[in-house]
């Protein structure tokens, strides 16, 4: 067999080799990291821009074990790990966020709904149709002061942000999903003596349903930049009110433990959709 | 019409006069004529008011228990046709009668057989099949009535039995459209129409994508179906030699000028004692009758009217009798 250069769009690497070069780039990052750390230290041992590992692990240590600075909380000295963790600054961080992210992915369920109608039935389509298409061009971050004036800066306004910034968008997809279901099965379900509703709910829902996930998986970190933005500004407690506060102390020790969660935790919401996915809908993956 | 008759009264057999009576029988009339197609036209709107005709001034009347093929030419409006009689599509004038009533939206009168996406994806081949009887029966809410599971068990009965009939494997019912070739899929889409048991089937280039051998097959299973139940079936081809070979009425849809404004006409009405005509059968007779019918389809100007509001000379019914024969 030929050898093909790794540049050739026929060569393919072996599994094993395959996954050695996708680890590639996260060794060169930490590698880098650790450079510019250990450079640094030794110009300045306080440094705090780029923390040694002692200090990310303190920093880690204190942000899952220790209350937040607000808190009255004052943990026992003989308090277990678990009751520790349970009022932790991250467990409590995290919980807020995580409230606000997932309030916000309920109510987008009945957007979904409304969309497979906009597809599906000609005068949804021409009442909601237009209104969303202009919708979705209004930049949802520039109706924070509105939402902040409309709903005060507790967690409803962020969560209005994420939904209205998200919604437009996610109608749009699920329309054109739904317009794109084959005439033929909408025809032939009807005579099978389905009516409106079978065909809207188990016929056409059930198929765009695979693709309604991936387009929600597409969707999660515009809701976490959304959410973000919304406790960046205003807000007592959250993942990025947490972020912007230790960015007032320069506490990179603590931030990038936290950019780092919030990635594991968006990789993980992604990995179990696409699982349940996989699951539910053996069909789609073919 | 029928529909505006009271059901009880024609059910308890009680007697009829005046307007009743004379629309039971125009009800029987019609029910005999399982499909009457009356002065049909269909033309749509290509911008500033310019229209291009597709399907002009079509009569049919079909009778129930017909096999009969639609002939001709990619974009003569055979497929249009077809949609009017599912109730897809309206026609611009004229009417259209399906089991004694009026075709106005697409309902479960007729089963439909299209050449792609036939069976619903997110489906096993089981639930393909169950899904018109348990849906006609059952809408959401009805499937927490106790009856159901008792129906359920007796429809899957009969969707095994079906699966038999189309010469299919017990094993394949838990598999998913995906997992099929292209001719199992029509096998089951075939299936599929025949466990509402209409007495209307329409099928739009049911076999076009499949290969020659699977085609053949499906042609013979599609024949014996025929045989067995007698339903009346549309089917929409563009293939002479399959037109021949299943239809016992042979209808061809052709255009008489390429000028927007004129709309394909039926150019060829011909019926076949028992259709099943094929080359090893008939020999000769059918390669002059193919020759013949391509000549029509293909809108041979020599043997059709030249202006298109004229009658056309091949609108005959010519009688040829056929026995069943191999598939060509």
């Amino acid at each position: 067999m030929t050898n093909l250069s790794p540049f050739d769009i026929q060569a393919r690497p072996n599994r094993l080799l395959a996954q050695a070069i996708s680890c590639v780039l996260f060794v060169v990052c930490i590698g880098l990291y650790m450079h510019t750390s250990v450079a640094r230290h030794r110009e300045n041992a306080e440094d705090r821009v780029v923390p040694s590992g002692h200090q990310l692990v303190a920093g880690i240590r204190s942000a899952v074990l220790e209350p937040a600075e607000e808190d009255d909380y004052i943990p026992a000295d003989n308090a277990s790990t678990w009751e520790r963790l349970r009022h932790s600054m991250i467990w409590k961080d995290t919980a807020s966020s995580g409230g606000r992210f997932f309030i916000s992915l309920a109510l987008l369920i009945p957007f979904v709904v409304l969309a497979v109608h906009i597809g599906l039935f000609p005068w949804f389509g021409a009442g909601f149709l237009r209104f969303f298409l202009f919708f979705d061009k209004i930049v949802a971050l520039s109706l924070l002061p509105i939402l902040f004036i409309a709903f005060g800066i507790d967690q409803w306004s962020k969560i209005a942000l994420i939904v209205i910034g998200v919604a437009p968008t996610m109608i749009l997809d699920v329309t054109q999903m739904v317009k794109a279901v084959p005439q033929e099965q909408i025809v032939k379900a009807f005579t099978l003596d389905a009516n409106n509703f079978d065909v809207a709910y188990r016929v056409v829902f059930r198929q765009v349903l695979p693709q309604v996930i991936n387009s929600l998986r597409l969707n999660l970190k515009p809701m976490m930049l959304f959410l973000f933005a919304g406790e960046m500004i205003a807000a007592s407690d959250g993942l990025a009110y947490r972020i912007a506060i230790m960015r007032r102390h320069m506490g990179m020790d603590v931030i990038l433990p936290y950019v780092l969660w919030v990635a594991l935790l968006l990789f993980l919401i992604d990995f179990s959709l696409r699982m349940i996915n996989r699951r539910l809908h053996p069909w789609f993956q073919a | 019409m029928v529909s505006g008759l009271r059901a009880s009264e024609m059910a308890a057999g009680l007697p009829l006069f005046g307007e009743q009576a004379r629309a039971v029988a125009e009800a029987r009339v019609q029910a005999a004529k399982s499909i009457s197609i009356e002065d049909v036209s269909v033309s749509y709107a290509v911008g500033r008011g310019a229209r291009r005709s597709v399907l002009e001034n079509i009569t049919l009347e079909i009778e129930e228990g017909e096999f009969v093929v639609l002939l001709g030419e990619t974009g003569c409006g055979k497929s249009t046709l077809l949609r009017m009689l599912l109730g897809q599509e309206r026609p611009t004038a004229g009417q259209i009668s399906v089991a004694g009533s009026r075709v106005e939206r697409v309902d479960a009168r007729s089963g439909y057989v299209p050449q792609r996406y036939s069976l619903f994806p997110d489906r096993t081949v089981l639930d393909n099949l169950m899904m018109g009887p348990l849906t006609s029966k059952f809408h959401i809410l009805g499937r927490l009535r106790p009856s159901f599971w008792e129906t359920r068990r007796a429809v899957k009965a009969e969707a095994f039995r079906q699966l038999a009939h189309m010469g299919l494997q017990a094993s394949d019912a838990g598999k998913y459209p995906y997992q099929l070739s292209g001719g199992m899929q029509q096998r089951v889409a075939i299936a599929q129409a025949l466990m509402m048991k209409n007495r209307v089937l329409l099928m739009d280039e049911a076999f076009s994508a499949l290969d020659p051998s699977t085609r053949s097959s499906l042609q013979r299973l599609l024949r014996s179906v025929w045989s067995e139940a007698r339903p009346t079936v549309v089917f929409v081809t563009h293939n002479t030699a399959e037109a021949l070979f299943l239809g016992t009425r042979l209808i061809v849809l052709a255009r008489e000028s390429k000028d927007d404004a004129c709309g394909s006409r039926v150019t060829l009405d011909m019926k076949l004692a028992e259709g099943g005509m094929t080359l090893r059968s008939h020999g000769q007779q059918f390669l002059d009758l193919v020759e013949h019918v391509e000549a029509v389809s293909n809108s041979d100007r020599r043997t059709i009217s030249d202006h298109c509001g004229g009658k056309s000379s091949l609108v005959e019914p010519v009688r040829v009798s056929a026995v069943d024969g191999e598939t060509p």
